[in-house]
């Protein structure tokens, strides 16, 4: 049964929410936080190994292979993306 | 979100309702086969999905690529362990060295009097925490500069391997080969790793005196240092005076 969890009336911002989720030791995710932070782009970061619980419906999204970073754009989940791949998820969900 | 959200609120595309119905239905369904298998298949449309929008399909060809060389660090054995090091201190005169770079040139840390050096110690070349932590200090080097500090990095391999990988990798600031006598640059700065034969990661800022202001070596091998606090360490120092 299809019930969407969304009222038929409600609206969203223009652009998604961005959260990346990840270690703070991990080159990878420090390269993306900064990425973001050049464009200008606000973005959540949630530190999995303070945050352990995060992990779980993280898995659930990503068939349970995630890796750091882990990054939620809007309804996208790109597991360890290449900066180009971040470029391109972000300009789908609204950015510039 | 407010400083990018635009006059217009639209609905949510249909893409992002059944992100939220998937999304939703986790918390009902106790764990299974099934349930794994109706993840898999999700992080399957994820893949596929990225893989398509970003134009990053694999090519057939018939022979590596300078690609697949840039990303040996990706499917590298994994570099792993604890530290068994602590730094000098910070407040001690950091030792002197004269080492090639990957071009042949010597530098020696003296010449450098005057401006501030980040020296980055780290296990090999070609390494996944290496190839990454190196990436990001290219990716960074303006904000660096900002600060009025030079990168170097300082590793065990020789000046042709430092010379390859920075070529593939794009890296535009000085490797040094610590390389004959093997470490001895490492272990005048106490991060030596005798049973490894490579250093800890490691990291000193030394400032415009040859002062030592900073050090750290990272708790584990593989865990980069957190770039945000290298530059609250560079940032705490006290302005250069201007020339």
């Amino acid at each position: 049964m299809y019930a969407s969890t969304y009222s038929p009336f409600a609206y969203r911002p223009q652009v998604a929410d961005v959260a990346v989720y990840g270690s703070r030791w991990c080159g990878i995710t420090m390269m993306v936080r900064r990425h973001l932070d050049r464009a200008g782009i606000p973005y959540r970061f949630i530190d999995w190994d303070l945050h352990p619980e995060a992990r779980d419906q993280l898995e659930w999204l990503a068939g349970g292979r995630i890796g750091s970073p882990t990054v939620t754009i809007g309804g996208q989940v790109l597991v360890q993306p290449s900066l180009r791949e971040l470029d391109w998820a972000l300009s789908r969900a609204g950015y510039r | 979100m407010d400083s990018h959200a635009g006059p217009l609120n639209v609905r949510p595309s249909r893409i992002e309702q059944l992100e939220a119905d998937f999304a939703s239905l986790a918390p009902q369904l106790s764990d299974s086969a099934e349930r794994k298998a109706l993840s898999v298949l999700h992080g399957m449309v994820q893949e596929l999905w990225r893989i398509q929008v970003s134009g990053n399909a694999r090519q057939v060809r018939s022979g590596p690529t300078i690609d697949d060389i840039v990303d040996l660090h990706e499917h590298a054995p994994p570099m792993e362990g604890d530290a068994v090091n602590t730094p000098l201190a910070a407040g001690e005169p950091a030792p002197d060295f004269a080492l090639p770079d990957a071009n042949g040139r010597t530098i020696r840390l003296s010449d450098y009097r005057g401006r501030r050096v980040v020296l980055a110690f780290y296990p090999l070349d070609w390494s996944p925490g290496c190839s990454r932590q190196l990436d990001l200090y290219q990716h960074e080097l303006d904000e660096f500069r900002k600060r009025g500090a030079e990168v170097m990095g300082i590793s065990v391999d020789s000046l042709y391997s430092h010379g390859a990988w920075a070529a593939v990798r794009g890296l535009t600031f000085p490797l040094l080969a610590d390389f004959n006598p093997k470490g001895d640059v490492a272990r005048r700065y106490k991060v030596w790793r005798e049973a490894d034969g490579f250093s800890e990661r490691a990291l000193y800022i030394v400032d415009e005196n040859g002062i030592i202001r900073h050090a750290q070596v990272s708790p584990k091998l593989q865990h980069v240092p957190d770039i945000y606090d290298l530059f609250s360490a560079l940032d705490q120092l006290a302005t250069p005076k201007a020339a």
